[in-house]
């Protein structure tokens, strides 16, 4: 019988999941449809502030209950799992964690050959104690990914940014050789002590980055993608306009045991 | 927010360095710059993308001036909001004029200043050309003066002709309260706007008429006009929270709102008063009959204190003493220093500095992002869980190995128990309650363009992993075209994969399948079309030595050629082949396709022994 395929963002994932892996980050799952505690609120955006303009959101007409809350938004991020890691931290008492969330997450925008209203997000976190987790192993953890992913002349550069959970808060600018430029991937910062409050975490002894980017804009780059409407269009011409092969020895287990 | 390179050198003695110099040092210390244009032979306008953390002071050439001197490390000539403020000079004398704030959480300050005998007229060239570099239309010297003054430092202002306010006993009287009911009002673009509930406005008080709506449009009634005589100036400040709700139920978004909605500091307003009188005074003249300021609570600003210790470890960098203060200095933060810790009170316009991490950002950025030292994370301990990740993708291999395609489908659909409240396509206001009408949708596509990906004896079968949303609630689903009965864990297609199964899954031993990805090839947005051939050659020759022969007479346009039959008879062997046509730029004719096929065809029975059916 003939193989079928895998769509290049489950590969993609794949891929990706192996290298944080190796840097010691598990994966997470969260709801799609979420609270606005923990899409906005607990993630420190203010009611009725700007900072909600930045991501157009979907709402729900009627908010799904369930035993803790009421759901009535489509996640703009998937930096909700994130703040759900962190709570589930405190109720077991850790004190460190890395985790990424790859995940749907919809943003109620005009779509057109770069945007999308639904695409994947490759958000994460690692939380240690106060200096076991800096801004500079945010840079020292992308640029071993970008290194590993893009190729081994990536590098990693950061610029300002505000995002209400990170403080501070930078943009990811990676290097792609290839088209010899520097590119937007992603942001990213150190968690805002709210957040981790929030989340029921004392910020005096648990501190770390948290960051995030669209899964589609990374491989729209690295595979030259023109559109990205065309990785959610169910259409299997899509699924294969890439030559794949399966590679080498397949490491997985023993590289997550290591 | 547009910024002029020539009006930012007025804040400097020295020349500054070139647009793209300027550019450089704020995407890297400050704002991201989305473009550098040359507006005049002496002037370039940089577009700021001013963060919403820092809208608050710096959506003003004062505030991105302030920034390039800490960034730049050169002084300020002189910053107009330390500079000498006289309001106590103008406050005091018999004004004419009272203002009343119904609610002092709604409008936290008023500053109104009554100016008799101004001469309304075009601006002078240095104004004109100051705002029509920054994209804003000059429209009379009183409302640029004002416009000037809210691009200068960052509060928006307005002017009222005070000679439409109705008098009482030789007083006026503004009153800002919420809006009533159903209370309308036209703007000074001319447009009606009915006023949503909690709007506030500006008001005639003597009169109980609307003149504005506060921080957002001044209103038409008291508009300045070239016969206007005598003014009023407001600058006030509002609540942020108010402000935006009422620029978005209007969709009224306007300089004005965009500074309003994040809540620049109250103080502001004496400091722009202070500037647009002086403006004022030069271009229109009139008499400067008083001003009169209602501030019902001056915020309270509090110290921050930080240590270089707490700074290094976030960010992860080495910063002394010295590095902090330095810093610190730059930025103008006022600081004492005792036993290593600073406490910092951060000047009335730099809101956003609250709590320690926030001098952590300041400390970062101006040290340069780029002197922070990469640093991989020290290694974890105990294996990272990746169990619900490794069940999912093992079901997936599962299929694939049994011929599946993994294909992705939009979440929204026409119909669903849950649905949305701004749905951004009408036709699909739902959440999808199961992925098989998408998928099914999906198969009949792919049906369509199977020739084009699969072999001509295999046929499309697909599978989806996603979120469904049904009355119960969100659940991971997997739905296949086709049942496959063997798959033990979930015969039943589309039934929920419970979390625990998924993790369960996840933990046993194995390895996820890998795979590297090509290039991604665009497909043809054309019809294909498809020609069958079968020949027969002597037995014994091999199919590998015969496909290039039709794959080169083809040409260009063939874009899949695959063997489907193969029968042997009587010495000779008979192989069957499938092309399919395919141009990336046009639809192919059949007489075209016609003319490749036999040209195919007299290329293979010129050969020896070859013969085509």
């Amino acid at each position: 019988m003939h193989r079928g395929r895998l769509h290049p963002i489950t590969i993609a994932t794949r891929e990706i999941a192996e290298i944080f892996s190796r840097m010691g980050f598990g994966i997470a799952y969260g709801p799609e449809l979420e609270s606005d505690w923990y899409n906005f609120e607990a993630l420190n955006f203010p009611k009725d502030h700007p900072a909600r303009d930045m991501q157009d959101t979907f709402f729900i007409k009627e908010a799904r209950s369930t035993k803790h809350e009421a759901r009535n938004v489509l996640r703009t991020h998937t930096t909700s799992v994130t703040i759900r890691e962190l709570e589930k931290m405190a109720k077991s008492g850790e004190t460190e964690k890395r985790m990424i969330n790859p995940g749907k997450v919809f943003r109620n925008e005009a779509t057109d050959a770069t945007h999308e209203a639904q695409f994947y997000q490759l958000d994460g976190f690692a939380v240690g104690a106060p200096g076991e987790v800096t801004l500079a192993n945010l840079k020292g953890t992308f640029e071993r990914f970008y290194r590993e992913y893009l190729g081994s002349d990536a590098k990693v550069r950061f610029r300002p940014s505000f995002f209400p959970f990170t403080e501070p808060s930078v943009e990811v600018d990676a290097w792609f050789e290839p088209k010899q430029a520097w590119l937007e991937m992603c942001g990213g910062g150190m968690l805002h002590p709210n957040v981790l409050k929030n989340a029921g975490l004392d910020p005096e002894k648990v501190q770390g980055f948290a960051f995030g980017g669209g899964l589609e804009r990374l491989l729209m780059v690295k595979y030259g993608i023109s559109d990205v409407r065309l990785f959610h269009s169910g259409d299997i011409r899509f699924v294969y306009g890439f030559d794949t092969a399966p590679t080498g020895a397949e490491q997985t287990r023993k590289n997550t045991e290591s | 927010m547009k910024i002029s390179v020539l009006w930012l050198q007025r804040y400097f003695e020295k020349p500054l360095p070139s647009a793209e110099k300027l550019a450089e040092a704020l995407t890297f210390h400050a704002f991201e710059i989305e473009s550098v244009d040359i507006v005049s032979p002496q002037d370039a306008v940089l577009d700021v993308k001013v963060l919403p953390n820092r809208a608050a002071d710096c959506l003003s050439h004062r505030g991105i001036a302030k920034e390039l001197s800490a960034i730049l490390n050169v002084p300020l000539k002189s910053d107009p909001f330390r500079d000498f403020l006289p309001m106590n000079d103008l406050r005091g004398r018999s004004l004419g004029i009272s203002v009343e704030i119904a609610d002092s959480t709604k409008c936290l300050r008023f500053v109104g200043a009554v100016i008799k005998g101004v001469k309304v007229g075009p601006s002078p060239a240095w104004l004109k050309d100051a705002l029509e570099a920054v994209g804003q239309r000059s429209i009379n010297n009183i409302v640029d003066a004002t416009n000037y003054v809210m691009l200068d430092i960052g509060q928006p202002m307005h002017a009222f002709d005070s000679g439409k306010l109705k008098s009482e006993n030789g007083n006026l009287k503004i009153k800002v309260r919420d809006a009533k009911k159903g209370e309308k009002i036209t703007v000074l673009s001319g447009e009606e706007y009915a006023l949503p509930e909690g709007a506030i406005l500006i008001t005639d008080g003597n009169a109980d008429a609307a003149i504005g709506i506060a921080g957002i449009k001044g209103g038409k009634p008291a508009s300045i006009t070239e016969d206007t005589k005598d003014i009023i100036v407001e600058a006030a400040n509002f609540d942020g929270t108010t402000i935006r709700k009422t620029a978005q139920a209007l969709k009224l978004f306007t300089d004005a709102s965009q500074r309003f909605q994040n809540n620049p500091s109250p103080e502001l307003p004496a400091y722009a008063m202070r500037d647009v009188l002086k403006i004022i005074a030069d271009i229109a003249g009139g008499e400067l009959v008083g001003v009169v300021d209602v501030y019902p609570q001056r915020p309270v600003h509090k110290a921050v204190s930080v240590t270089a210790e707490t700074i290094s470890k976030r960010i992860g960098a080495e910063y002394s003493d010295d590095d902090l203060a330095g810093v610190f200095k730059r930025l103008d933060l006022a600081f004492t220093k005792e036993a290593g810790v600073f406490t910092v009170t951060p000047p009335f316009e730099r809101t956003d500095i609250v709590i320690p991490e926030d001098l952590a950002e300041e400390v970062g950025r101006i040290m340069g992002y780029e002197n922070v030292a990469s640093a991989e994370l020290a290694p974890a301990t105990g294996t990272p869980d990746q169990n619900r990740f490794r069940g999912i993708e093992r079901m997936k291999d599962m299929l694939v190995e049994k011929g599946f395609i993994e294909v992705s489908t939009q979440s929204f659909a026409p119909k669903g128990d849950v649905i949305l409240a701004n749905p951004l396509d009408k036709t699909k206001p739902a959440l999808r309650p199961f992925l098989k009408e998408n998928l099914a949708e999906a198969l009949e596509r792919a049906k369509l363009s199977a020739p084009l990906v699969l072999a001509p004896n295999e046929k499309p079968k697909l599978f989806e992993v996603g979120s469904v949303f049904s009355k119960e609630g969100e659940y991971l689903a997997l739905e296949m075209t086709e049942r496959v009965p063997e798959l033990g864990f979930f015969g039943v297609p589309a039934q929920s994969i419970g979390i625990e199964e998924q993790e369960e899954l996840g933990k046993e031993d194995f390895e996820l399948k890998r795979y590297s990805l090509g290039p991604y090839k665009p497909f043809s947005i054309y019809p294909f079309v498809l020609r069958d051939i079968a020949l027969w050659v002597p037995s014994g020759t091999d199919v590998g030595f015969t496909k290039p022969y039709i794959e080169r007479e083809a040409g260009e346009l063939l874009f899949r050629c695959d063997l489907f039959d193969t029968f042997e008879k009587d010495g000779k062997v008979s192989y069957a082949f499938r092309l399919v046509f395919q141009s990336m730029e046009r639809t192919l004719s059949d007489a075209e396709v016609n003319a490749i096929m036999e040209k195919v065809t007299s290329a293979l029975n010129a050969q020896e022994g070859w013969q085509v059916r």
